[in-house]
């Protein structure tokens, strides 16, 4: 936690909080929700960005905590925001329901399934992301364009998923359909804790061997 | 008497240059010099030590204790001041205090006061608005709140001017003045270590060429003398001689 804290109050780029709440574009009509998640892919960028040029892994390697400390307190800094930004959308996603607003015609709808999507999405990215960096310990921007690769195909096939008929259910705030999605839900989550713990452990593993 | 830290056969290989065999010891309450031209491997000897560069082999003993398996307590006893490094360039220094702060339970807040107003200090300032001098003496003021044993210097007076320097002098003198804490500075600059250094570790090219008491480590180099010198030489003249020579050599 102290290094939690210290990851808030030093190194967070102060856009972290607001990618953060861009979870409520949820409530706009028409929009490609995943975007969303782009978003929150651009807050780990931007932190670690900020990080190297303000010497945060140098005060870091100088405190009482070994390597991994600095590598954790970092995965858990952008867990933060990840997760945050999901359940900070979710009032906005039942206040879309409550409003009635239509169907949104420009992608998939903000349901259960696309949280499990969400989380999927997020897993991947931070797969490729926190190994990558944490290789050299300097290279957010290849760490981000690395990870953008698998990322972005797997976002356009999430918002194509409401244009094939079959699978249509995908794109439902029908509560039957919603009742469906659930074990989508279920899969984004043990793949986000799984493949975030296997990322963390990875980056520990590389960072290790990196000279200061 | 326990060396407060005794580092032994240090090695790191890099492509092209390697720190070979470092072994040195300090003992309470002594500063001792670790002097080399730039590129000698200063500032490796001190990161390799610290577990910021992956060594090769060597041991690290802090208090006794092994350095690598037991990091976490023995950097409670350490103090860093890296010259030239500066964190967190936009934040206050009660900022980065506050949170420096919570990682040492020996945290003394009526002693880091007392510091902040010996060496007039602004909390409110941002740390980019300090001079290189204030900085260092910043660190110097966290490092001595939580009561670090042993503060590992790497150029602190580098860049600084004559009056700051000599101030920073004064301060380290007074931090071993209590014979339980102790200071290994690194440095290029030998006028500062003739004034205020014990012992002397003088690296060259990665090995330690020599590691002793000061007047101990000066006559160690009388070989150097030549039929004008009738006083013992310098650190800057036997730095100069020691590298010098080898670049004639090379030259030739």
């Amino acid at each position: 936690m102290k290094l939690l804290y210290k990851e808030f109050a030093l190194a967070a780029h102060p856009t972290l909080y607001l990618f953060l709440v861009l979870g409520c574009l949820v409530i706009v009509p028409s929009y490609p929700y995943t975007v969303i998640l782009f978003f929150g892919c651009l807050a780990p960028y931007l932190t670690f960005l900020f990080s190297r040029e303000t010497n945060d892994t140098w005060y870091t390697a100088l405190l009482p905590v070994g390597k991994y400390g600095s590598v954790h307190a970092k995965c858990l800094l952008i867990v933060f925001v990840q997760v945050g930004q999901l359940l900070f959308s979710i009032p906005f996603a039942l206040l879309r329901t409550a409003l009635q607003i239509p169907p949104n015609p420009a992608g998939i709808e903000a349901n259960v399934a696309w949280y499990g999507f969400g989380l999927v999405l997020y897993a991947v990215f931070n797969l490729i992301f926190f190994p990558t960096y944490y290789k050299t310990g300097y290279r957010a921007g290849k760490a981000f364009v690395l990870a953008l690769i698998p990322f972005v195909p797997l976002m356009l096939l999430v918002e194509t998923f409401g244009h094939i008929p079959v699978l249509s259910w995908l794109d439902s705030t029908v509560p039957s359909d919603l009742l469906l999605q659930f074990p989508v839900l279920l899969f984004g989550i043990l793949c986000y804790i799984g493949i975030t713990l296997l990322s963390c452990r990875m980056a520990c593993t590389r960072f290790a061997k990196v000279d200061l | 008497m326990t060396p407060l830290l005794s580092v032994q056969h240090l090695t790191k290989f890099y492509p092209g240059f390697t720190l070979r065999d470092v072994s040195f010891h300090l003992q309470p309450g002594r500063i001792m010099g670790l002097i080399g031209k730039n590129g000698a491997g200063k500032s490796t000897t001190l990161k390799a030590m610290l577990n910021m560069v992956h060594r090769d082999s060597g041991t690290v003993q802090l208090l006794g204790k092994d350095f690598f398996s037991h990091e976490q307590e023995c950097k409670q006893e350490i103090g860093v001041v890296f010259g030239g490094i500066d964190f967190y360039p936009l934040k206050k220094l009660s900022t980065i205090t506050a949170v420096t702060r919570r990682f040492y339970p020996n945290w003394d807040q009526a002693k880091y006061e007392s510091y902040c107003k010996l060496f007039s200090l602004d909390e409110k300032k941002q740390l980019r608005v300090l001079s290189n001098g204030m900085k260092v003496k910043y660190l110097l003021a966290l490092a001595l709140s939580h009561h670090a044993q042993l503060l590992i210097l790497d150029e602190p007076t580098s860049g600084l001017d004559p009056v700051s320097r000599d101030e920073l002098l004064q301060i380290f003198t007074r931090i071993v003045s209590d014979h339980r804490r102790s200071i290994l500075f690194s440095t290029h600059i030998t006028s500062d270590l003739e004034r205020c250094a014990d012992d002397i570790t003088y690296l060259h090219n990665g090995e330690v060429l020599a590691s002793a008491e000061k007047m101990a480590f000066l006559r160690s180099f009388d070989h150097l003398k030549t039929a004008e010198d009738t006083q013992p030489l310098t650190l800057e003249e036997i730095m100069l001689r020691t590298e010098r020579r080898h670049f004639d050599e090379t030259a030739l």
